[in-house]
């Protein structure tokens, strides 16, 4: 049987599967969503995606389909084309798996909505864009992938759009994502005018390619992906409800700027500078990003923080010119992340839309099973040896101490590395263990399957992805295989490290001490004063110098100094000038009178 | 509704009151254990009480200024707010308790015939209303003590046929959650 053919008809299969809730209504009245519908499609598109999946770990098999063309003009045509590789083969089940989990947990938590079918509908038209950007090859439908992902996001960060909060952090993503889209479209048009393709097969090039495409590209990347500079969206969209946090911002959308990356890699092969600016962007993000999630205390403003930094870690994976790792931290990360957010969810709503981990502790015994795959994947975040981030954070580590690279970059990751243990067991102590900080009579109860499966599900891949994949995918470069001891435990030692930093700051808060600030508290706790410092003081110049150069430039100076009242100010200066001649005194005339008859006579008896 | 009536200027014990609960929710978001709480909650309360008979107005007034900025200085950057409080996680989060219930009045009759069964409905509940709503005046006025109320609790219907006194007001009160 002819494999490729297979492969394609199931991966068409998957998306079709997806849309059929979204066109069924449309076609008959009587065909009604519900969310148990879309959530059994999901699961029936998960199943029929591990088909591809097992024939491509079976025998290598990749396809490339070709749909109808756009004849846009006449040498350049769009076609729509899609490309079955590695990486959609291997995303798609993986996606599709945590989203079928998210929405079963969704059916829960958003059981007292009113709207709640239409949020799945959201949900779902969000996954149908975010597959159609993995599975695209041709830059014109990634594109449409990124910008639905885009307007997705916007619509589910700000579902309670009675809150002023949701709708500023929705405006936000927005505009955040739309700097990074500049970027991707000065690639794309770089790429029509010198390759006359936007086909990302197409895009190799054994010629150094020039730097400013491959910019806009890391541009594109850190707004979708909230590196450095470009980051505030996403501790700010966590306004939207948990599962849309889940889903959104921390397994898929916010892999779409790495994984655009990662297919445009051929490109930057040759290109040392965008590799090392992706590498110290992604050493900076990360560590910043884990200074900040040290002392926040929103649970869900940690977790996104800690996704914040994961994210650089994989712009630094790609900085060293390794991008099936990247790929490896993208999948392994998205498993642990969606547990992370759906136990978060649980805590949230047994307590009654308490988010604050001041308030929340002794839960251990209240939610057992949330609070152990709370710890599992906690585990798996801080790279525990054979938990699934193991597998990539550790080759990831190694890779850059093996490199001759930039040594700051390798000192700020490990830095951030020892920071993610920092905060995360802060976030473990203060949400299970220690005396209880809840209010009395808080009746909670997590024994329904809508919330045990997806949470248990996610622990078993979060323990068992990262050996799977390994285990069936081998790598495309060869990794260092020897080194000395000491670099190959860096990575484990720095987590211990900061586990045990961890644990004597915890007893430190039990004495009877009273906290004081500090400048690093302050930093930490203001986020790095960024926000406040980019969003006013850019917008307040721009607008500013706007206005000035409006009303001074051109109202004030052009048409009026140069112009009428110009010449009313110089008329006024000289009469007033001449107006102290003007004294009543009649010796003073008489004087003007001889002086002006010398002046006649002497001028005509000069001539 | 006996109210509590504000005035325009906050007296000096509001304004200490005032300062001891927001000193006292801040050193809560600063001492998370409740033991260590507990602890320094009763040092601010003997800092509070050391001073509590001063009858000197002046310096009254310089002790609570005093105060006041050492609560500026050591506030926390990101106090803990309940959830449905301003500035919270759930704030504003539905839109139900923003439109009070006399705008149904005011509905286009195609919007009213989208709901048939509770504009019928209605009329006969305002009528009630209209009806019971000097039996419940009188009620209270009855029950009133001399000297103004004691409490806010409102009194439950006495008689036989009687309603409840501003039964309406909490029939129709704004919910926290949609349906």
């Amino acid at each position: 049987m002819d494999q490729s053919l297979v492969l394609s008809t199931f991966m068409l299969l998957t998306l079709a599967t997806l849309s059929t809730p979204i066109i069924f209504p449309l076609l008959s009245d009587s065909l009604k969503n519900t969310p148990a519908i879309i959530t059994s499609t999901v699961k029936t598109s998960f199943l029929i995606s591990l088909v591809p999946m097992t024939i491509f770990i079976h025998s290598g098999t990749e396809s490339l389909v070709f749909f109808w063309e756009w004849k846009y003009i006449m040498n350049f045509k769009i076609p729509i084309s899609l490309k079955m590789d590695f990486y959609s083969l291997t995303f798609f089940p993986i996606a599709l798996f945590v989203s079928w989990s998210i929405l079963q947990f969704a059916t829960w938590y958003m059981a007292s909505d009113p709207y709640i079918t239409k949020f799945f509908t959201y949900l779902l038209l969000f996954l149908i864009a975010m597959l159609i950007l993995i599975i695209s090859n041709n830059l014109f439908l990634l594109f449409v992938g990124w910008e639905g992902v885009g307007i997705m996001s916007f619509l589910l960060i700000s579902w309670w759009h009675g809150r002023a909060e949701a709708n500023t952090a929705a405006l936000q993503a927005v505009l955040y994502n739309r700097v990074g889209d500049v970027g991707l479209i000065l690639c794309m048009a770089w790429l029509a005018s010198t390759m006359n393709t936007w086909e990302i097969q197409q895009a190799t090039s054994t010629a150094p390619t020039p730097t400013l495409p491959l910019l806009g590209l890391i541009l594109a990347a850190a707004g979708k992906s909230a590196q450095f500079g470009l980051h505030p969206w996403l501790p700010a969209a966590m306004e939207g409800p948990t599962p849309v946090s889940a889903l959104l911002h921390s397994s898929t959308m916010v892999v779409a700027g790495i994984f655009l990356l990662i297919r445009m890699h051929p490109l930057f092969n040759n290109n040392p500078t965008a590799l090392t600016l992706c590498l110290c962007l992604g050493a900076i993000s990360t560590l910043f990003a884990a200074t900040c999630a040290l002392t926040q205390n929103d649970i869900k403003k940690i977790i996104a923080f800690s996704t914040s930094s994961q994210l650089g870690l994989m712009m630094v994976t790609i900085g060293l010119n390794l991008p099936q790792l990247a790929f490896l931290h993208i999948s392994t990360h998205a498993f642990f992340k969606a547990m992370l957010f759906l136990c978060s969810g649980s805590i949230i709503h047994s307590l009654n839309g308490e988010q604050d981990i001041r308030k929340m502790g002794g839960l251990q015994k209240m939610l057992p099973t949330t609070t152990s795959c709370l710890t599992i994947g906690s585990l798996a975040l801080m790279g525990t040896p054979f938990l699934a981030g193991f597998y990539s954070k550790d080759q990831i580590i190694e890779s850059l101490s093996t490199s001759y690279l930039n040594t700051w970059a390798l000192l700020l990751t490990l830095l951030a590395t020892s920071f993610t243990a920092v905060y995360t067991m802060r976030m473990i102590l203060l949400v299970q263990t220690g005396f209880v900080r809840i209010p009395p009579l808080t009746p909670m109860n997590e024994n329904n399957p809508a919330i045990l499966s997806p949470i248990t599900r996610l622990a078993l891949g979060s323990i068992t992805a990262g050996f799977l994949i390994t285990s069936y995918i081998l790598p495309s470069k060869t990794p260092t295989m020897t080194m000395p001891p000491y670099i190959k435990m860096t990575a484990i030692v720095v987590t211990l490290l900061g586990i045990a930093l961890a644990l004597e700051l915890s007893k430190l808060t039990q004495t009877l001490i009273r906290p004081k600030r500090n400048p690093f508290s302050d930093f930490s706790m203001s986020l790095g004063y960024f926000n406040p410092l980019a969003h006013r003081f850019a917008t307040a110049n721009l607008l500013g110098g706007g206005q000035k150069i409006a009303s001074h430039l051109v109202d004030f100076s052009w048409y009026k100094l140069m112009g009428p009242e110009g010449l009313a100010s110089l008329q006024l200066m000289m009469a007033k000038a001449a107006t102290t001649l003007h004294t009543g005194l009649i010796k003073a005339y008489l004087g003007s009178f001889a002086l002006s008859i010398l002046l006649i006579l002497l001028s005509t008896y000069q001539t | 509704v006996p109210l509590s009536a504000m005035a325009a200027y906050l007296t000096h014990q509001q304004k200490v009151l005032r300062l001891y609960k927001k000193s006292l929710r801040h050193l809560e978001s600063w001492c998370i254990q409740r033991d260590k709480y507990r602890y320094f909650a009763c040092l601010l309360r003997d800092r509070f009480d050391k001073n509590k008979d001063v009858k000197d107005m002046v310096k009254a007034t310089a002790l609570l200024k005093a105060g006041e900025e050492e609560f500026w200085a050591s506030q926390h950057p990101q106090p803990y707010i309940f959830p449905d409080s301003p500035g919270g996680t759930s704030y504003e989060r539905y839109e139900c308790y923003k439109h009070p219930e006399w705008c149904l009045d005011f509905w286009h009759p195609s919007e009213k015939a989208m709901y048939p069964d509770y504009f019928a409905k209605r009329e006969q509940w305002k009528k009630l209303q209209r009806e019971s709503w000097e039996r419940e005046i009188k009620q209270l006025q009855d029950e009133t003590p001399a000297d103004g109320p004691r409490t806010e609790a409102l009194p439950p219907a006495r008689k036989e046929g009687h309603l409840p006194p501003m039964w309406w007001h909490h029939v129709t009160r704004p919910r926290e959650q949609p349906m």
